[in-house]
């Protein structure tokens, strides 16, 4: 599994960018990441979607469904799309350190 | 304006759509767009059809491989080109249709495609698949692409048409035998709807890769992916001697259905002795004389007999024959089973009927029993 090293911190990374594990990640890896997404500057919107994802995924062991997602940050699907080019699953989820969506994708 | 990694959403085109169909069309069917008349079937593969005005198009349909490279379809292009004005078009079970219309045009370009061979000597565009035989194979990835898989699918597609490849260029069934192929039970395509179906089984649980399953799954979803049930959240503990959340598998409970798997990458259950091929025959798509109705297994396993699968020839050959043999016209391979009886199916082509094949799935399963003393005698 290939490592990638940031400012310090070092991730297990899998062939799609996603971190092998919820509790290696850090606020590094979302500065990491941010670039290969299509995000020059990460607001304040940004970390609350990840941060939303982080407490669903602790609570309930599972990411939530878009609608979920949507009606809990009070961002509708289309200005998710604006703040995660790749979307909900690729882009947020992955930045928020979840594991890879599975399924027929 | 190339693409600018560092600006990916600048000049991004997005939502445009396929493109419009008409842009497309032969010239002869732009004109007689829904002007249709009637059509013929002329010979296996090629067919007329005559507009209102007197119009006639005729099309000679070619089976494909589906999965094909760039220079087989730029072959299929020059081919386009040289004898039907660049027009051509690919069937709903991934067949080739080239249009002419004028009927001088079509034997140059049944001779030209008749000619065409692979290096191996397999035909490059057999001309067959119309009225009462077998046409495509509609089928799924395989080994070649997918993960879940439990069989191949380009390779017993092959085999399976090579077995029958006379049946494509001709039309001697009593109605035509739509054979579906797929590699595992989520049946992407037609299995369960199709005269004879191949389907990929597993027949072993899943094993839990108890060092990654915690970091790689949802464990929540590979629970709710279970449809009886026989997978419960557990505490394992990992190869480095930690506790960690996991599963446990009732192995009891179990039916090898891989759903699990597709939804938690820890939980393989591929087998090379354990999968293999079921066959289900009898369903049907359309509302002609009968209601469509769903395909049915009539062979439990066969193995995995690689290049060539020649028990799932074999077994497919027999079923073919005996129907062809007996049915009335008209009659599709599920008409025919139920007018004649189920035993009287497993009687006729000689399959063996084992306790796999009975239903035992939640409540509806009772409604599959017989509730009637109306049975022949076999045997």
């Amino acid at each position: 599994m290939p490592t990638v090293e940031f400012k310090g911190k070092t991730f297990n990374v899998d062939e799609d960018g996603f971190i092998d594990d919820f509790n290696g990640w850090s606020r590094e890896w979302v500065d990491y990441v941010k670039e290969s997404e299509g995000i020059s500057e990460l607001t304040e919107e940004h970390w609350k979607v990840i941060d939303i994802l982080q407490d669903y995924y602790k609570k309930n062991g599972i990411a939530p469904m878009v609608r979920i997602l949507s009606k809990v940050t009070g961002f509708k699907l289309k200005y998710i799309y604006e703040l995660f080019p790749s979307g909900p699953g690729k882009g947020a989820c992955k930045m928020a350190g979840l594991p890879k969506p599975t399924g027929c994708v | 304006m190339p693409y600018d990694p560092s600006k990916p959403l600048q000049d991004r085109i997005t939502d445009i759509g396929p493109k419009n169909y008409e842009e497309f069309l032969p010239p002869v069917i732009k004109k007689n767009f829904g002007k249709w008349d009637y059509h013929e079937i002329l010979e296996p593969g090629v067919l007329v059809h005559v507009a209102e005005g007197g119009d006639k198009v005729f099309t000679v349909r070619v089976g494909g491989a589906r999965l094909m490279s760039i220079s087989h379809i730029r072959e299929i292009m020059e081919i386009a080109d040289k004898h039907c004005g660049g027009f051509l078009r690919f069937t709903t079970r991934n067949n080739i249709e080239f249009m002419v219309d004028d009927q001088s045009k079509v034997e140059p370009l049944k001779k030209d495609l008749l000619s065409r061979k692979q290096p191996g000597g397999g035909f490059k565009f057999p001309i067959g698949g119309t009225g009462a035989g077998i046409t495509n194979i509609v089928h799924t990835q395989g080994w070649l692409h997918c993960h879940t898989p439990a069989t191949d699918a380009s390779g017993v597609v092959k085999a399976v048409m090579d077995d029958l490849f006379d049946e494509f260029t001709s039309m001697r069934m009593p109605a035509h035998v739509r054979i579906s192929l797929a590699c595992c039970l989520n049946m992407c395509g037609a299995v369960h709807c199709s005269d004879i179906a191949i389907l990929g089984y597993h027949r072993k649980p899943p094993m839990i890769d108890a060092e990654v399953i915690d970091k790689v799954c949802e464990i929540p979803l590979a629970i709710a992916a279970c449809p009886t049930a026989a997978i419960k959240p557990a505490k394992i503990k990992k190869p480095d001697g930690t506790e960690a959340q996991a599963v446990a598998v009732n192995n009891d409970r179990c039916m090898f259905c891989g759903n699990c798997y597709t939804m938690c990458p820890a939980m393989p259950l591929a087998d090379a002795e354990g999968d293999g091929i079921v066959i289900m025959v009898g369903g049907k798509v359309s509302n002609r004389i009968s209601a469509p109705k769903f395909s049915k297994v009539v062979v439990a396993f066969l193995p995995n007999n690689v290049p060539r699968w020649p028990e799932t020839t074999d077994c497919i050959r027999k079923i073919v024959e005996v129907y062809a043999g007996d049915a009335r016209k008209y009659e599709r391979l599920g008409e025919w089973a139920e007018r004649i009886g189920w035993e009287k199916f497993f009687e006729k082509t000689g399959l063996e009927f084992t306790h796999h094949l009975i239903d035992d799935f939640r409540d509806p399963a009772y409604y599959t029993w017989r509730q009637t003393s109306q049975f022949k005698f076999t045997g």
